[in-house]
């Protein structure tokens, strides 16, 4: 790479930087990231662009096919469910809620969780001892499951499932932040600002949060393909999304008395769910790869 | 080990304490009556009400009541199903076992197929067969079980014809509950067509723990590669293969068993995993287990089975948690060690 | 490698034992019929039940009627009455029973006589005397005879001797063979009754059920099955089939694969017709059913006791649109609540047509020219008239958008929504109601009657004294031509005062495997399992013939 340089000093990135040069090395994940950046613009944009609405549909043209069958129409290239709604326009409004509302879910959980996990990697004594315990117990309980008993408490619909994860995913986050704050607190440049005076929250934001935020990053992509997963298995099971709402899980529950007649109706949802997690792992793979490389150099 | 245990052992309470705790405190979450809740009661005339509230010491400070709750479970009452009117601890020791039994068998499964495939991917470490099962594995992981599911039915059932769809067994078997464990109920009976029993019961119960497997599996890919190629970077392999051993004595004499050791500590935590997605197959094959009972339940808001389903279900993992503790410390003595020396 | 052998050891076994398995499974199989119905009976004894799931688990699989129904025109032959004899004026009605009859010898109980007139007393009692020891055992409802005001109508019911029973009716009632016959008017066993009073356990009476059907119970595991013995000994020749067991599969999904992958023989109410015709190995069969699906007020409550707002609903709803996408065009118009087939359906009966100007135009007199927003209860289950409530909501839901009206959709469990409905908490419903037998009576009063309102069968609580009169005198008379005019009349007056919309009669459909012969549904009332049997693919000529001889219409395609 040929730079214009007046002065030889060295440029080093920041930790963030670092890792992003590694990640556009691996071909696959950038194409996994293109993927997800494509997938954040339908989320945002897909009720714009849809072309019909995903609640009302044309009730003379029930179930049916996607275009590329004998008896399909381009209009409705995916086809239509047993009310006609056009299921390209409810896949692409269920992006917003699925894929949309699972983006949304990891933002709030992470910035709460590391919140609440770098203040409590400066606590220590049986305050810290209780926390750990409790953190055991929360994160031995499988997310879908907690996720489940938090729907269950608080009542079916879209709104409680968002709720559920976020209080689902908010241990997982404190978990690492904690553990990689303490860790970085270990470390000698810390002393050294330490030395310097600098109190512990000026430390947390200035030295140790560029140093961790990779790794909170990878976690935030697992966070992401979970939230994606339980979502729309809350949906799928009743306990998510209600109808009319085209949230992909309960799509593709609606459309499974039609599996038999119009199996597109539970094709393409199931498709679109392992589109988005595929992606949000081809991306979260590419990011622990990048970090490996970075460690050994 | 006596150290160990006990440290074990007060995690336990601990986490029993927690779950009693958090499952007490459900029933106030819960929209009604506490009570009702707790005992699920709803069609209790006043005087039957009075003698509820007695029992569950409502009048009293919220400790007394607590412990009055705990006595309730200790005694194995979880009160009666909102929907059904039925004793849940009845039911639940019918469902519960069928659901062990389907997430026994898919962890075996999972292992079988999982260790061995991340052991060939660590042995081929970057070369093309490493690669195809990494994408392999990664595909399981972001498949929807529910939408797995139903691919195999149609795939299995309905197209091939090779499997059930539903179910433990064929109703026309008529097996008697007794451990609720299908395979042990069949062995008991009388029935003059045990072995015909005995073979559809594992033709129903394939497909259903293959599914919940999947995923499980990719997890046991993953482990059994790091692990494996952990071990193979060691000093002790270099040595082995410096002594002049062959590659495959290396690998079965050494760097397998020691690999395996790392995973086994993973496979309590993966057990916990694997219960959840069965819950959600269960749905999908109408498996008669604890997780489409809790499901239901769910929707139809019959809270005092939500509760006591969701108690039951917890303190499962969380037994099976420690046993695979207590089984990893057994197997490897510097577990103990390295717990013990950190305090 | 060493587990590597195990597992391939294992799987040779397994294939192993399947291979045998085979053979074995044939004969039980063969001997034994899997239905897969829609829900759970609530109990175990019809005449406690209106719910036609209860009815088709039990009615004509545990027990038998003094008398029955036969044939295309519904005429009355002897059960367990062999003849039966009506004194001129209507009110005296003598049944002469059968000598051979036995109960059910199951686990839980051993009969020790035959069935004699003590056994219809005890029965018909239970029933109509608050003072029978049995009267409260189960909540003390019995909804059917409750509706057609069973109690007020027998005055007595007198033994003869052993085998000789006679009714004395208040009244002559043209309708009370028909309903002696129903699939509620079932026969218990009295020494039954006695055995379990004694031993304190009356509640089993219900639960544990001992008749004289074809078939016993065995075993009842809630939500998931019913299994059913033939019954050896029964007084006609013995059921065909060993065995009888119910799975209860409530998803519709669920019922249709385990009847494409041969895990059941039969499967109710079945889904996706076209994927059920494209199998050669399957036959769709449907029955004209004596049914009304409709859309239903709760009068009682604003805006919907002002009859303006409910004619105004009705002219805006497009019950052709609903026909095509909800019954997929497998049912008739409904022009009242009275099906076509019925020999009192009067031809000239006016119908609502959909006009949404004529519908604004009402609402605006109603005084609500803005609309307003209401709350639609659909069932959440799939019944023969209403295949799925929830989807015609919606449509309803886009149809009442256009006249400004906003609704909310409402659904509950099954059990808890006809509970709910029960009590009133309702403003509009989607239901309908499956005639228990095939006289008009069975439509009129049931489902609108004013007694109905507090049986809780009428649930929109419209209690007009002109119907009641109107269907009272048509049950009091034996005229044909006079009873039609009366319903003519009553039915006019439904559709001008609108207490609800029927929207369609539709057929019951049922799948089968081509191996399973012999009839089970019936144009009313429950299915029986009595005539059911399996052939090998070598008797299907015979099998077919079978088919002709039924009134079923197979819609087979090949």
């Amino acid at each position: 790479m040929a730079r214009d340089k007046i002065y030889l000093e060295e440029v080093f990135p920041s930790p963030f930087m670092q890792l992003w040069l590694a990640f556009r090395k691996t071909p696959v994940a950038m194409a996994g990231f293109s993927c997800f950046i494509f997938l954040i613009i339908l989320a945002i944009f897909g009720p714009v662009l849809a072309p019909h609405s995903p609640i009302e549909g044309q009730l003379d043209m029930p179930l049916l096919p996607p275009a590329w069958h004998a008896n399909g129409d381009v209009s409705y290239l995916l086809g239509t469910d047993e009310l006609g709604r056009d299921m390209l326009s409810r896949l692409m409004y269920g992006t917003s809620l699925t894929f949309g509302l699972s983006f949304i879910v990891v933002i709030i959980s992470l910035v709460v969780g590391v919140i609440i996990g770098s203040l409590s990697a400066l606590t220590t004594g049986i305050k810290s001892s209780f926390l750990n315990h409790f953190l055991d117990v929360i994160l031995s309980i499988p997310s879908l499951l907690l996720a489940i008993i938090i729907v269950a408490i608080l009542g079916p619909g879209i709104d409680n499932t968002v709720w559920a994860v976020v209080m689902v995913l908010i241990p997982q986050f404190i978990h690492i932040t904690r553990y990689a704050v303490k860790e970085e607190f270990r470390k000698d440049y810390v002393l050294a600002s330490r030395l310097d005076g600098a109190s512990p929250f000026r430390i947390l934001y200035y030295s140790i949060f560029p140093n961790i935020v990779d790794r909170i990053m990878g976690q935030a992509t697992l966070a992401q393909s979970a939230a994606i997963l339980d979502i729309a298995t809350l949906g799928f099971l009743g306990l998510g999304a209600q109808i009319p709402l085209p949230e992909w899980g309960a799509t593709l529950a609606n459309g499974l008395d039609l599996f038999y007649i119009a199996p597109w109706t539970v094709y393409l949802p199931g498709l679109a769910i392992l589109f988005a997690v595929v992606v949000t792992n081809l991306v979260g793979e590419g990011i622990r790869h990048a970090l490996k490389l970075r460690k050994d150099l | 080990m006596l150290i160990f245990t006990l440290r074990r052992l007060s995690l336990f309470i601990f986490t029993m304490l927690l779950l009693t705790l958090l499952s007490f405190s459900l029933s106030f979450l819960f929209p009604g009556d506490a009570v009702i809740n707790l005992s699920g009661a709803i069609n209790a005339t006043p005087s039957q009400l009075a003698q509820l509230n007695e029992n569950y010491q409502t009048g009293s400070n919220i400790f007394v009541q607590y412990f009055a709750y705990l006595q309730h479970i200790i005694n194995g009452d979880l009160g009666l199903s909102m929907a059904s009117q039925s004793v849940i601890s009845h039911e639940i020791m019918n469902l519960l076992p069928a659901t062990i039994e389907l997430s026994l068998v898919a962890l075996l499964i999972a292992m079988f197929a999982g260790i061995p495939l991340g052991f060939i991917a660590a042995i081929n470490h970057n070369k093309p067969s490493d690669n195809i099962i990494l994408s392999v594995s990664m595909l399981g992981y972001s498949v929807p079980v529910f939408w797995l599911g139903l691919l195999a039915i149609l795939i299995f059932s309905i197209n091939l014809g090779w499997l059930p769809s539903a179910g433990q067994i064929s109703l026309l078997f008529e097996i008697e509950l007794v451990t609720g464990i299908q395979f042990i109920d069949i062995l008991l009976s009388d029935s003059p067509y045990k072995w015909q029993a005995f073979s559809d019961a594992t033709a129903h119960i394939i497909l259903p723990a293959c599914v919940i497997a999947v995923a499980p599996a990719t997890i046991f890919i993953r482990l059994a590669r790091t692990s494996m190629i952990e071990v193979l970077n060691t000093s002790y392999i270099r040595a082995a293969s410096a002594k002049g051993l062959s590659f495959q004595q290396i690998i079965f004499r050494h760097a397998i068993r020691n690999a395996l050791i790392k995973i086994i500590r993973h496979v309590g935590l993966q057990f916990a995993n694997l219960v959840t997605i069965a819950m959600v197959t269960e749905v999908i094959f109408s498996w008669p287990g604890i997780g489409r009972w809790l499901i239901v339940s769910i929707d139809q808001r019959d809270y005092t089975a939500i509760q006591s389903g969701l108690l039951v279900l917890s303190c499962f993992i969380f037994v099976v948690h420690i046993l695979t503790d207590f089984i990893y410390a057994a197997l490897n003595p510097l577990a103990r060690g390295i717990k013990h020396g950190s305090r | 490698m060493n587990y590597l052998k195990t597992v391939i050891g294992v799987c040779f076994t397994l294939l192993l034992l399947s291979a045998c398995n085979e053979e074995g499974k044939l004969s039980l199989s063969q001997r034994s019929v899997i239905y897969c119905s829609e829900g759970s009976p609530e109990t175990f004894n019809p005449q406690l039940v209106t719910s036609g799931t209860t009815i088709d688990a039990t009615s004509n699989q545990l027990y038998d009627r003094l008398i029955a129904y036969q044939g295309e025109k519904n005429e009355l032959i002897p059960a367990l009455a062999k003849s039966w004899h009506v004194t001129r004026d209507g009110k005296k009605i003598t049944f002469y029973l059968r000598k051979d009859v036995t109960f059910h010898q199951t686990d839980y109980f051993t009969p020790s006589r035959l069935f004699n007139a003590d056994d219809v007393i005890f029965s018909f009692n239970r029933i109509i005397g608050a003072e029978h020891p049995f009267h409260l055992t189960s909540g003390g409802h019995y909804p059917f005879f409750q509706n057609i005001g069973f109690n007020k109508l027998i005055d007595k019911i007198e033994k003869i001797n052993d085998y000789t029973i006679r009714f004395h009716l208040a009244r002559a009632d043209s309708t009370f063979l028909a309903n002696l016959a129903t699939d509620f008017a079932v026969i218990i066993s009295a020494e039954y009754g006695q055995k379990l009073a004694k031993n304190n356990t009356k509640h089993n009476i219900d639960i544990m059920p001992i008749g004289t059907g074809p078939f016993k119970l065995k075993e009842y595991r809630v939500g998931s099955l019913i299994r059913f013995y033939r019954h050896e000994a029964y007084w006609q020749t013995p059921a065909q089939m060993e065995q009888l067991v119910f799975d209860i599969t409530s998803s519709n999904t669920g019922r249709l694969t385990k009847l494409l992958a041969k895990e059941c023989d039969v499967s109710s109410y079945p889904i996706a017709h076209e994927k059920i015709t494209e199998h050669t190995d399957l036959t769709l069969e449907s029955v004209t059913a004596l049914n009304v699906g409709y859309f239903a007020f709760n009068t009682t409550k604003a805006p919907f006791d002002n009859v303006l707002v409910r004619q105004a609903i009705s002219y805006a709803i497009n019950k052709n649109v609903l026909l095509e996408t909800i019954y997929q065009g497998h049912a008739e118009f409904a022009n009242s609540i009275l099906p076509n087939s019925s020999w009192a359906y009067d031809k000239n009966t006016k119908t609502q047509e959909f006009d949404l100007t004529k519908a604004q135009n009402l609402l605006a007199q109603a005084g609500y020219p803005d609309g307003f927003t209401m709350d639609l209860w659909a069932m959440p289950v799939q019944r023969p008239y209403n295949p799925n409530a929830i989807n015609m909501a919606k449509l309803i839901q886009a149809d009442l958008k256009k006249i400004n009206i906003d609704v909310n959709i409402v659904s509950y469990e099954w059990n808890t929504f006809l509970h709910r409905l029960s009590l009133g908490e309702h403003q509009t419903f989607l239901l309908g109601w499956s005639a228990d037998n095939p006289d008009p009576d069975n439509f009129f009063t049931p489902m609108l009657s004013c007694s109905a309102t507090q049986t809780g069968s009428n649930r929109t609580f419209w209690c007009n004294q002109d119907y009641d009169e109107l269907i009272q005198k048509a049950l009091k008379t034996s005229n044909i031509n006079k009873r039609k005019q009366y319903y003519a009349q009553a039915m006019d007056l439904i559709s001008n005062e609108v207490p609800l919309i029927p929207i369609a009669h539709s057929k019951r459909y049922q799948a089968r495997g081509k191996d399973i012969i012999g009839k089970i549904m019936a144009p009313f009332g429950g299915i029986s399992f009595y005539q059911v049997g399996k052939s090998t693919i070598n008797e299907s000529s015979l099998n077919e013939k079978a088919q002709q001889d039924e009134s079923i219409t197979s819609e087979d395609i090949n």
